[in-house]
């Protein structure tokens, strides 16, 4: 069956019916993002931290708005040319318009990938450190000699799966352990599978519903995990996510943060922040911000005599959140002008050259109040930043397959019905259009503003 | 849209004008952002307002708005209402309905 008025208009509507679908669609399109961009202004007007402006990096989202504009209008083109039987232009034009959805998603994931690697420590004073990890984030328990395992005859939301939850975090050879009865085993699911259904049996002569059993290891065993891995951890114990728990040793629990920034935006008396004691960044860093923010707060007062400095979000950034791009503090006679080029420094750790060129600090675990890459996680900035970028981009993998679509796979209608894909081009280019769009205000809110 | 010859060459050029002139004003949005205004609100009032002007040019030449069917502006006259709800619907996050004003004040 022919799906009717493709080419011409129907006489009610006045227009083929591809269009009022289209409309209709991105009507629908329209409160989608609607939605979220209320829950934008939502979580802005009722952020209790400072909302980050300029954070992202601005010359890659510049670089995307204009990509995104020159593909609007080389699909326009496409359809332009095609409407004139222009074919060989309408092919170059719309291979031009996919291409330029592909390079906006390739620099989209180096943005998101930046982000992935980049954390923030919060200290308990409220300091914010921001940097990388050069060797990730790992709890080490050591001399640990006996695992003390709980089995559950129920299904149950904690019960002791050491293949999957203890084993993977033991560090060296497969170890051996001496079961309670004297057997020298090799852990493993078979010999688990047995241990289990004994200490059940042992549990249900006794009338319980869970048993309890205890392995000796025959060598200490070291064990390193992510704090997200393992449940919880004492100077004294391990215990991981099944409940099974190690006796041993903390070895280390420190975080070591190539630091490449230190806000202290939210810190009543930022002189006084931790990150200046001498286990951190020390005096010499203490002095450099110190020169820093007197530097911005000069030139404020100089600038905007009558202005509040409190209110300006700029300048509380540029004189409380000090940026290091070296690994050594500036020395005194680059008082000044050396110091003003580093707070003015953008895309603060985005920048994965400047490995290596940061202060290396190891925090004590005590200290720190919260730690997250810059992910949902960090804040609400960050969780709607990838929501929404998150969408748009799905938006413009969507409308860049539908456009190759028409270029690759449409030539049977290119040759019998050129005005018919003519129309199909342009409902295309309208989604596109919106896709362009929504990122005229997202750039602004996200990286400008 | 058009359909002759002539008016589509006319298009093309107006497209490519609209595409610099869009270029321009991004640039312009990136500069205005560098701009110290009184408050930080102004600066999102002018982004804001660049913004908007580009998404104008996009919807009523690109998206050809400038002269489509009545039955497309009456969907996106429905469109626009309740999209413009959304955005003042945080006025509500400014006062609680469930407690008196000075429920807060007489905690300090």
């Amino acid at each position: 069956m022919d799906i009717p008025y493709t080419v011409t208009a129907r006489p009610d509507t006045g227009l083929y019916n591809a269009k009022v679908g289209i409309w209709l669609f991105l009507a629908s399109e329209v409160m989608l993002f609607g939605g979220l961009f209320s829950s934008y202004i939502f979580l802005r007007v009722g952020a209790d931290y400072h909302w980050p402006v300029h954070e992202l990096d601005v010359r890659l989202g510049f670089v995307n708005t204009l990509v995104l504009i020159f593909s609007s209008v080389t699909v326009l083109l496409a359809w332009a040319n095609l409407k004139l039987r222009n074919i060989g232009k309408f092919k170059l034009y719309m291979l031009l318009t996919v291409l330029c959805a592909m390079t906006f998603m390739v620099i989209k994931s180096f943005e998101y990938r930046a982000k992935f690697s980049h954390y923030a420590v919060k200290l308990t004073d409220g300091t914010f450190l921001t940097g990388h990890l050069p060797h990730g984030y790992e709890i080490k328990f050591g001399e640990a000699t006996q695992l003390s395992f709980t089995v559950q005859s129920e299904t149950a939301a904690i019960d002791a799966d050491p293949d999957g939850y203890v084993l993977p975090f033991i560090q060296g050879d497969t170890p051996k352990f001496k079961t309670e009865s004297g057997n020298e085993i090799i852990l493993d699911k078979s010999t688990f599978k047995d241990l289990r259904s004994a200490s059940l049996e042992a549990a249900k002569a006794a009338g319980k519903n869970s048993g309890s059993f205890k392995l000796v290891a025959a060598s200490p065993l070291t064990f390193q995990a992510k704090p997200s891995q393992i449940l919880g951890y004492t100077a004294t114990t391990m215990t991981f996510r099944d409940g099974t728990v190690a006796q041993g040793k903390l070895l280390d629990d420190k975080m070591t943060l190539e630091v490449d920034g230190v806000d202290t935006r939210s810190v009543p008396d930022a002189e006084k922040s931790i990150a200046w004691g001498t286990q951190y960044l020390g005096d010499g860093w203490k002095k450099a911000f110190i020169t820093n923010r007197d530097h911005a707060k000069k030139e404020f007062e100089e600038k905007y005599p009558t202005r509040d400095p409190q209110k300006s979000a700029t300048h509380q950034k540029e004189a409380f959140y000090l940026k290091i791009k070296s690994s050594t503090p500036p020395s005194g006679e680059e008082h000044g002008d050396g110091h003003k080029a580093e707070a003015k420094a953008e895309g603060h750790g985005d920048d994965h050259s400047a490995h290596g060129h940061h202060p290396e600090v190891v925090l004590d675990k005590k200290d720190i109040a919260f730690y997250s890459n810059y992910t949902p996680k960090l804040n609400t900035y960050y969780a709607i930043y990838f929501t929404l970028t998150g969408l748009h981009g799905l938006h413009v993998v969507a409308g860049a397959l539908v456009l190759t679509y028409f270029l690759l796979f449409d030539g049977k209608m290119l040759r019998n019905d050129p005005e018919r894909l003519a129309n199909r081009v342009e409902v295309g280019g309208l989604f596109w259009h919106f896709v362009d769009l929504v990122w005229i205000f997202l750039f602004p809110l996200l990286y400008l503003l | 849209m058009a359909d002759s010859t002539e008016e589509i060459h006319k298009a093309i050029k107006r497209i490519k004008l609209i595409g610099w002139v869009l270029a321009v004003f991004t640039v312009i949005t990136v500069g205005l952002s560098y701009v110290e205004l009184p408050t930080h609100t102004m600066n999102i009032v002018v982004g804001m307002i660049v913004a908007a002007f580009k998404a104008a040019l996009v919807a009523l030449i690109f998206m050809h708005l400038n002269h489509e069917s009545p039955l497309i502006y009456k969907i996106l006259a429905f469109t626009t209402a309740f999209a413009l709800a959304l955005f003042v619907l945080f006025v509500f996050s400014a006062s609680d309905p469930l407690v008196f004003d000075s429920f807060y004040e007489s905690n300090k």
